[in-house]
């Protein structure tokens, strides 16, 4: 039953990327401008881009185009960025690689942080440290990550030189040393994320205590601590899963202004690139990676807050 | 049809002995609407942005435009051409006087977007709810096209095409919010949609929209309304975005956004020029979630928890 | 700090690398007598032994190149779009590339004069229909095959040509096609006499390749490419087989920051030891910063708002007279650029020309009241400006030009639009909008580019039969007052009837490290128009 479940999620996951890259590709036709346009920029000439775009093939009509690319994406073929020259799959390879990591490292931070400081608030509401917590993360979620990117460089790097001011890898660092690039972009996507996932594990878990069964353990004279550890957490699992796969699908597309800030070459970045400069193949491309990690991290969120809540294992 | 009019009367009754009922000493309380200090302290804040967004302008000393003087990042105190109780800006205009005009842009449009995702959504997410089948399979779709996009992108892409206007600010703002509202919506539904009553009144012979108005609407309506709160803040947050990147609001209408933008480069030189409309947007924020946390603690319920 | 020396023999190799340093930057800002006094407070020596220091320090910085180390620059943009292909180079980072790994048949000296590059010498027949081009022989390519005149005559001719795609296709309009004429020399068969032709020879886009390649990275030049990874940055290491002096590092590492912010604290903090454009607002924070020096180079740059001839309300002189008389040019360089600028009078030429620069013309002043009576007089009581970031300063030009209109009762309104597609969509197309040029080698081509009647690039589409004849004829005039006396008058006519107003013209800001030594100063583009990778050298 579960994998039924799970296999029609996966078609209708597919389905979803090809609407997406309708979308993408309906929306990048309306912008002003096209690639010849761009890459030839100021001394553009009637006749230099019309050379241009025989050359890349813009001058077949666009839902060709479209086709053809649908086409070789099924074979696995990204086709070539039609700004510079060089394959989509070099141009993200390294990226891709570099979003991950950071994914990784501030997920591998972040999470057990916020559900431990969620957890701890949860169980101690009104006493010092959850206000102090509940008025932090307040504060942090609600003021723009540039401001808090910019101060955090600010202090960190330009005043007390602990860290450099941008995520410059040369590639041959040891682990130390990439862990210090890494830190600044790092130190400002860990306050973020926790801030939301700290927030949503204290309401899950504090709406799961006004329920009839929770006051049913309250008046057995279960103690407040294991009540939250062994049946409040897991009913509000749900809820809390699902923030922490937003807050993933957002680590791998949403972090251009960190990646702008810091001139750290992820994927996000890319996808604006690309925009900016109509690269249409390099955005379907970054498109797709980003549909499909959001439709396995939403399918692995539903699947745990099913799996937590039997009532919705069987629906009527 | 008279046995409609039977229903409609038998109706009334029905009603008219639940409220009876409720007046009894010994009745489930009534949900009752109060905040800690908190919350007023919040709601008092939230209500003092909202009279500058309408006064502003007229109590503001400067023109958010004038800008007179040779010298940029000025600290508060007597300057150029006036006196500046927060100082100037990298133009040398009056921060004090653009954060006054800027409160209608930022919370305006914020709000109107938030009313306008909320409008979509709601309607979206239960008549999908509520009709199911093909209908709900093609709008699903399309809302996860655009959720799985990056926010970011998409407010680049229609505002390089289509302009960055107010109205249009506002509508990117709204579509793209929509998107998760309709998500909660539909949910909610759904799970309304299976609950006892609802299958009571199916049985009885009640049309869609009653369902929806009677059942579905009462009960999502206090979840709904702290996530209003969420969403709003995410909507200033998403114009602040907008503005990072140089498609917020035009010049010279000034937004909290694009103020903490412009003026960043001189937090480098001890200027408080980008902190104060950074402490305007964290006020109006920050107060809005302290309300929607008060409004949530007092009103848990097995719905809450579906709303993420 | 050093002990009370009052004798005027303390020389500069006997301070400490923080004094250098302090010295480096002075010397390179151009000392004053204040410069003087603060070197001697910080030095505790006298101020006749902190003046002796400075001209000390000048003179030893002037001195040997010295090899070794490795640097670090950052560009202001990049993309999906860089380039190895010198045809299509765009943007300063593809400049950059291209200098390093590449080189031209002719180079730009500090004056803009050309001086021999792959070319050892340039020789017009009588008529000026022909140029002889004499190759440099012993020149190899990174990957070990000689350079000759196949490869120099295979890639100028691909600029020429129908199907070309090169962006400096129509400057060289005036060549008809290069032939080899010997295994080293070549010949530039033109379709109408150009002297200035050398001088073209030199621009970003000229780089010699390998004949039937696009560039791929191997050139002739200081630096080998190693890695290249567009959008993200490119690694260089010395080409210890140079055919000249010139590649004094080890390594270089091009790279770019495109936020603002980041940029400058990456300088600051030392990851990054050459940054271009920097914007107005940080001129404090890098020159309050110990370790590195803002260079601020006099050119060319125009920030200048294009109103249309061709249509509304442009097509009206005194709707244009109202837009030139409404811009506070003293203030605008002031406040805007914070005075790194210099004054435009409405033509596309500056001191920065040298002598083909019109000083006679009287500068235009501020005038709200002439402005009000000519935009009364046109009829027009509001207009609507299309602004993007095309260079900094441009957008705080117009929101100034705005709230001086607002003033006289004129409505400006501006529509911002974002950079990406604003050449293709807005420029040339919408009634009002701005641009930006960067400043030409020649006075003449500045002037033909822009406002040659029929030109691709005439963006007032201001067309003056005059003007074109001006243009020809100044090109082959020999007496240099009568050749003055012509580029007055082209001005003048600029000046007076084109839609272009140009308040005011950017210097070049880049900030570099202190410890940088040898750096050109080529108006031409960023960092010594983008020349730096041939000269500098680590103190």
């Amino acid at each position: 039953m579960m994998t039924r479940m799970v296999m029609q999620r996966i078609g209708i996951g597919f389905a979803t990327l090809i609407v997406v890259s309708i979308i993408v590709f309906i929306a990048t036709s309306i912008l002003p401008g096209d690639v010849a346009q761009i890459v030839l920029g100021q001394s553009a000439t009637p006749e230099t881009l019309a050379a241009l775009r025989a050359q890349l093939g813009l001058d077949q009509p666009g839902y060709v185009r479209y086709f053809l690319w649908l086409g070789n994406m099924m074979t696995g073929d990204l086709g070539i960025s039609k700004a510079g020259g060089a394959t989509i799959s070099s141009l993200i390879g390294g990226r891709l690689g570099n979003t991950m990591m950071m994914a990784g490292f501030v997920a591998l931070i972040s999470i057990p942080i916020s559900i431990a400081l969620g957890l701890w608030a949860a169980m101690h509401p009104g006493t010092m440290l959850d206000r102090i917590v509940t008025f932090g993360t307040l504060s942090l979620i609600s003021v723009p990550e540039f401001f808090i990117a910019t101060v955090a460089v600010l202090i960190l790097a330009v005043n007390l030189h602990w860290l450099p001011s941008t995520a410059y890898m040369t590639g041959e660092e040891t682990f130390v040393e990439l862990m210090k690039a890494l830190a600044m972009p790092l130190i400002t996507l860990v306050i973020v994320v926790s801030a939301q996932m700290i927030r949503m594990t204290r309401a899950g878990i504090l709406n799961v205590m006004s329920s009839p069964y929770i006051e049913m353990a309250i008046l057995k004279g279960v103690p407040r601590g294991r009540i939250i550890l062994r049946h409040a957490f897991f009913n509000a699992i749900g809820p809390i899963i699902n923030v922490i796969a937003l807050n993933l699908a957002y680590l791998v597309s949403g972090v251009v202004i960190v990646e702008t800030i810091f001139a750290y070459p992820g994927l996000a970045k890319l996808m604006i690139d690309g925009v900016q400069t109509r690269d249409l193949p390099l955005v379907q491309a970054c498109a797709m990676i980003f549909c499909g990690t959001y439709v396995v991290l939403i399918l692995i969120a539903d699947v745990g807050s099913i799996l937590s809540n039997p009532r919705l294992r069987n629906p009527k | 049809m008279t046995d409609q009019i039977v229903n409609k009367e038998a109706e009334e009754e029905v009603l008219a002995k639940l409220d009876a009922f409720a007046e009894l000493p010994d009745a489930p309380p009534k949900r009752k609407f109060r905040l800690t200090w908190i919350g007023y302290v919040s709601c008092a804040v939230v209500a003092f942005w909202l009279i500058i967004c309408v006064v502003g302008p007229s109590i503001a000393p400067f023109h958010e435009m004038d800008m007179d003087g040779d010298d940029s990042f000025l600290p508060a105190g007597e300057g150029e051409y006036g006196y500046f109780y927060l100082g100037t800006d990298y133009l040398s205009r009056d921060t004090l006087s653009r954060i006054l005009y800027g409160a209608r842009n930022t919370i305006g449009i914020s709000l109107a977007a938030t009313l306008l995702a909320y409008l979509m959504g709601i309607t979206l997410g239960i008549l999908a709810a509520v009709k199911g089948g093909w209908i709900d399979m093609g709008i699903s779709r399309i809302n996860d096209a655009i959720l799985a996009l990056p926010t970011i992108m998409l407010g680049l892409i229609v505002i390089a095409a289509l302009g960055s206007s107010i109205p249009i600010l506002i509508g990117t703002a709204a579509v793209i919010y929509a998107t998760s509202v309709f998500r909660i919506a539909r949910a909610l539904g759904q799970d309304i949609m299976v609950q006892d009553y609802v299958e009571a009144a199916a049985t009885r012979g009640e049309g869609v929209w009653w369902i929806i108005r009677a059942e579905v609407l009462p009960n999502a309506a206090m979840p709904l309304a702290t996530d209003f709160g969420l969403r709003l803040v995410f909507v200033v947050l998403f114009i602040s975005s907008l503005s990072f990147l140089g498609l917020g609001v035009q010049p010279p209408a000034s937004d909290w956004g694009s103020m903490v933008r412009e003026n960043l480069q001189g937090l480098t030189y001890g200027s408080y020029a980008a902190i104060w409309p950074a402490l305007a947007i964290a006020s109006f924020t920050i107060a809005i979630n302290l309300i929607v946390d008060d409004i949530s603690a007092k009103s848990g319920g097995s719905l809450a928890k579906k709303m993420v | 700090m050093k002990d009370d020396k009052s004798k005027s023999e303390l020389n500069y190799q006997d301070l400490t690398q923080s004094d250098k340093d302090l010295v480096a930057k002075l010397v390179r800002g151009g000392f004053s007598r204040r410069e003087v006094l603060k070197l001697s407070m910080v030095t505790g020596v006298s101020l006749v032994a902190a003046e002796h220091l400075l001209f000390d320090g000048k003179a030893a910085i002037a001195a040997t190149p010295k090899k070794g180390g490795s640097v670090r620059m950052a560009s202001n943009l990049h993309g999906p779009d860089d380039q190895l292909d010198p045809i299509l180079f765009t943007s300063t980072i593809d400049y950059t590339r291209g200098r390093a790994t590449y080189n031209s048949l002719v180079q730009h000296a500090n004056d803009l004069t050309p001086q021999p590059e792959l070319a050892t010498s340039f020789e017009p027949n009588a008529n000026a229909t022909e140029w002889t081009f004499k190759l440099r022989e012993g020149v190899t390519w990174h990957d070990g095959s000689k350079f000759s005149a196949d490869d120099a005559v295979y890639s100028m001719n691909r600029h020429l040509g129908e199907n070309t795609t090169s962006v400096i296709n129509s400057v060289l309009k005036s060549i008809k096609e290069f032939k080899k004429t010997g295994p080293y020399e070549m010949k530039a068969i033109m379709n109408s006499p150009n002297s200035d032709l050398p001088t073209l020879m030199g621009l970003f886009q000229t780089k010699i390749v390998k004949e039937g390649s696009t560039g791929g990275g191997i050139g002739t030049g200081p630096y080998v490419l190693d890695s290249f990874q567009p959008g993200v940055k490119s690694v260089h290491s010395r080409n210890n087989n140079y055919w000249r002096e010139g590649a004094n590092l080890d390594a270089i590492e091009i790279t770019a920051i495109t936020d603002p912010v980041a940029r400058v604290n990456a300088l600051i903090s030392g990851d990054m030891q050459m940054v271009t454009q920097i914007d107005p607002n940080a001129f404090r924070q890098v020159e309050s910063a110990d370790n590195v020096t803002l260079l601020s180079t006099p050119a060319a740059l125009q920030l200048g708002i294009c109103c249309l001839k061709n249509s509304e309300p442009g097509s009206n002189d005194d709707f244009v007279k109202g837009m030139q008389y409404i811009q506070d040019r003293k203030r605008i360089v002031k406040r805007v650029l914070k005075g790194k600028g210099s004054l435009g009078n409405d033509t596309p030429i500056s001191f920065a020309h040298g002598p083909d620069f019109c000083k006679e013309l009287p500068q235009r002043e501020f005038d709200p009241d002439k402005a009000k009576f000519h935009f009364k007089k046109s009829g027009y009581s509001s207009a609507e400006l299309f602004v993007a970031p095309v260079t900094s300063g441009v957008e705080d030009m117009c929101l100034t030009a705005q709230a001086n209109c607002a003033k006289i009762g004129f409505d400006l309104k501006l529509k911002k639009v974002p950079t990406d597609g604003y050449w293709g969509a807005v420029w040339m197309k919408e009634p009002l909008n701005v641009v930006t040029w960067n400043m030409r080698p020649t006075a003449n081509s500045q002037l033909a580019i822009q406002f040659g009647p029929g030109g691709n690039w005439n963006d007032t589409f201001w067309n003056n039969d005059r003007m074109g004849e001006l243009l020809r004829l100044s090109l082959a005039e020999t007496d240099p007052a009568k050749r003055h006396d012509m580029y007055c008058e082209m001005q003048t006519l600029v000046h007076n009837g084109s839609g272009m107003v140009i308040p005011a013209f950017s210097n070049i800001n880049d900030g570099i490290a202190n410890n940088i030594m040898g750096m050109p100063t080529v108006p031409l583009g960023q960092l010594g128009g983008n020349e730096w990778p041939e000269f500098i050298w680590l103190a």
